[in-house]
């Protein structure tokens, strides 16, 4: 018995798409096979390392853990919507790269999403809070202490920009 | 995954029909935070996932003096550790949440799904047991409210019948002269808890005799465990070092951990000892100047 | 997995051995057991069901008793499979019957259980918690079973 594809209707990085999927799609199929945007990694198998971290609506899920037709009506950022259309890095980006931030760079866009997710919602983190809220992104390579001081030095910039 | 039909839902009465078609072959799925990840192991496939996760009316948190809080199943953790009447009324949910799973997990999993799954070491809980939580479950056959320390019967076994679906949670109004503390231990910070504790210490008005005291574990047997008789014993007794030392044996003498490559059994009682000790103190603490 | 029990029934050594050793006898005491089957002397061929909350599983699996010192000693291994592609298993056990009196029986055995796939890497909370619990439960009804036998029988 063939199962009944569902509609669809979302909007990642401000476009919106409208699409006949199967029910047991991910959102983390949906983004990197379907709309071939492939930051958000596939890692673990259980729901654990955060490297599939997006925002949904201003929150960040993880997207292999959250079916695609759950995201309906709402509003999805990847990586990949970071950037400024003319190319300019985002802050959490460029500071990540000022300050070698990351090294085989899988966990990298879960990392900056779930640090964007964070700075937008409190602007002014403390290094306890920042450790708290990255704890669902875990790093093979770097021993966490750069992103860190790099999530740290955008939290100020915001915070001497006020 | 396997293929599965996919029923989403707008109102309770939608999806107490459908899953009462379709018992166990469906599923509820609310944010999915355990679910999911058992479907795409392939340990379970259900043929009809009825998603209840758009069902507005169960998402609120209320309070009033009298009733105590009402939280709607689909209440999400991050909503429970950032509410203020939370923060203000029954702390220790809002810190027992900061360290469930990651802010990721929080955003969208739900406090009705998690206490469904019923996993052992799970701390919301303990949490609740220990707040004196009781649930109410629905089905198309009616509802019923009943206390969430008896709602738990195995590992990830629920009272929950096929046809049931968790859809609020209520604790009473907070007691005078209650201190209630949450406390874990983990080898590693952020990593998975060896033991947690919940405890719920109510005083007489001389501040110094214990008037009830609640004792709940998680990760030290195959269910959120109340050591009822350490919190028997204390009940009626002036609270000092010794009767805390002895409770805190009692309570560990009474778990029945499952070895695993976390932890040995042996491991777990001593842990569950040392902490429960530890929090009996804290919770004294607060309650004296509650 | 080591699995490791020992118990004490009230019975002679040879109804406890006799009893061991019969197929329909002895699954009558594994929980979700839903078929024990003798295909040849030292072969049988056993289907389990088993579960924990929402996963259930249905093991089929072909037991080889290679060593046997009646009454005292047997030696089986097994090795299986889940039917819904879940895992699979290899198990080596021994049993062994130590005579305290005339009516009183030790039962101890040793069980190592190697589980492979998805229920291994994922389930393995899951699995040894059920494997305790099975462990008890089988051996309530093994007592059970046979003092009972023994009251009709007197």
């Amino acid at each position: 018995m063939e199962i009944a594809k569902k509609i669809l209707k979302v909007k990642v990085n401000g476009r919106p798409y409208e699409m006949l999927i199967k029910p047991k799609t991910t959102l983390l199929q949906l983004l990197r096979n379907d709309l071939g945007l492939t930051g958000a990694k596939q890692a673990c198998m259980d729901n654990s390392c955060g490297a599939c971290t997006v925002i949904v609506d201003k929150m960040a899920v993880k997207a292999c853990s959250v079916l695609a037709l759950q995201v309906n009506g709402r509003e999805v950022t990847t990586v990949e919507g970071l950037a400024s259309r003319d190319g300019k890095l985002h802050p959490l980006q460029q500071t990540f790269l000022d300050f070698h931030a990351f090294q085989c760079g899988f966990c990298t866009p879960g990392k900056l999403m779930s640090a964007k997710a964070m700075l937008d919602e409190n602007l002014h983190p403390n290094e306890e809070d920042i450790r708290r809220d990255m704890e669902g992104n875990l790093c093979r390579c770097t021993g966490y202490k750069q992103y860190i001081d790099a999530i740290k030095a955008v939290a100020q910039k915001k915070e001497g920009a006020k | 995954m396997r293929d599965f039909e996919y029923l989403p839902t707008k109102t309770i009465k939608e999806a107490c029909s459908l899953i009462s078609q379709y018992k166990e072959e469906g599923k509820i799925l609310a944010g999915g935070q355990s679910l999911i990840t058992l479907l795409r192991q392939k340990l379970i496939s259900p043929s009809y996932l009825i998603d209840i996760k758009g069902i507005s009316e169960l998402n609120y948190i209320t309070f009033d003096e009298k009733n105590g809080l009402r939280m709607g199943a689909l209440t999400t953790h991050r909503a429970i550790e950032k509410s203020p009447i939370i923060q203000k009324k029954y702390n220790v949910l809002s810190e027992m949440e900061k360290s469930v799973a990651s802010v990721q997990t929080r955003n969208w999993g739900t406090i009705g799904g998690n206490l469904c799954s019923a996993d052992p070491i799970g701390d919301p809980a303990p949490s609740l047991i220990a707040l004196s939580a009781k649930i109410k479950i629905v089905s198309s056959r009616g509802g019923k409210t009943i206390p969430l320390d008896e709602f738990f019967t195995d590992y990830f076994t629920t009272l929950l019948e096929p046809d049931e679906i968790l859809t609020e949670i209520q604790l009473p109004s907070p007691v005078a002269h209650t201190g209630v503390v949450y406390m874990k231990f983990s080898t590693i910070e952020a990593g998975i808890k060896i033991v947690s504790t919940s405890i719920s210490i109510t005083l007489e008005s001389d501040r110094r005799t214990c008037k009830d005291a609640k004792i709940v574990m998680s990760a030290v047997a195959p269910v959120p465990f109340n050591a009822k008789k350490a919190g028997n014993l204390m009940a009626g007794k002036k609270i000092n070092d010794d009767l805390i030392a002895e409770a805190a044996q009692l309570a560990s003498e009474e778990t029945n951990p499952t070895p695993d490559v976390h932890a040995s059994a042996e491991f777990r009682r001593e842990i569950a000892n040392v902490l429960v000790k530890r929090a009996i103190k804290q919770a004294f603490e607060k309650a004296k100047i509650a | 997995m080591l699995i490791q029990e020992k118990f004490l029934v009230k019975a002679t050594i040879n109804r406890v051995w006799e009893f061991a050793n019969n197929p329909e006898e002895i699954g009558s005491c594994v929980p979700g057991c839903e078929k024990i089957e003798k295909i040849d002397e030292r072969r049988y061929l056993t289907i389990v069901q088993a579960g924990v909350g929402p996963i259930k599983v249905r093991f089929k699996f072909i037991s080889t008793i290679t060593e046997i010192d009646e009454p005292k000693h047997i030696h089986l291994e097994s090795q299986g499979a889940d039917m819904g592609k879940a895992g699979s298993f290899t198990q080596k056990s021994d049993v062994d019957l130590r005579e305290i009196s005339e009516n009183e029986v030790e039962v101890s055995y040793i069980s190592n259980i190697n589980v492979v796939g998805r229920l291994a890497t994922f389930g393995e909370r899951v699995m040894r918690a059920q494997a305790k619990k099975i462990g008890e439960q089988f051996i309530r009804s093994f007592k059970e079973k046979i003092e009972a036998k023994k009251e009709i029988k007197s």
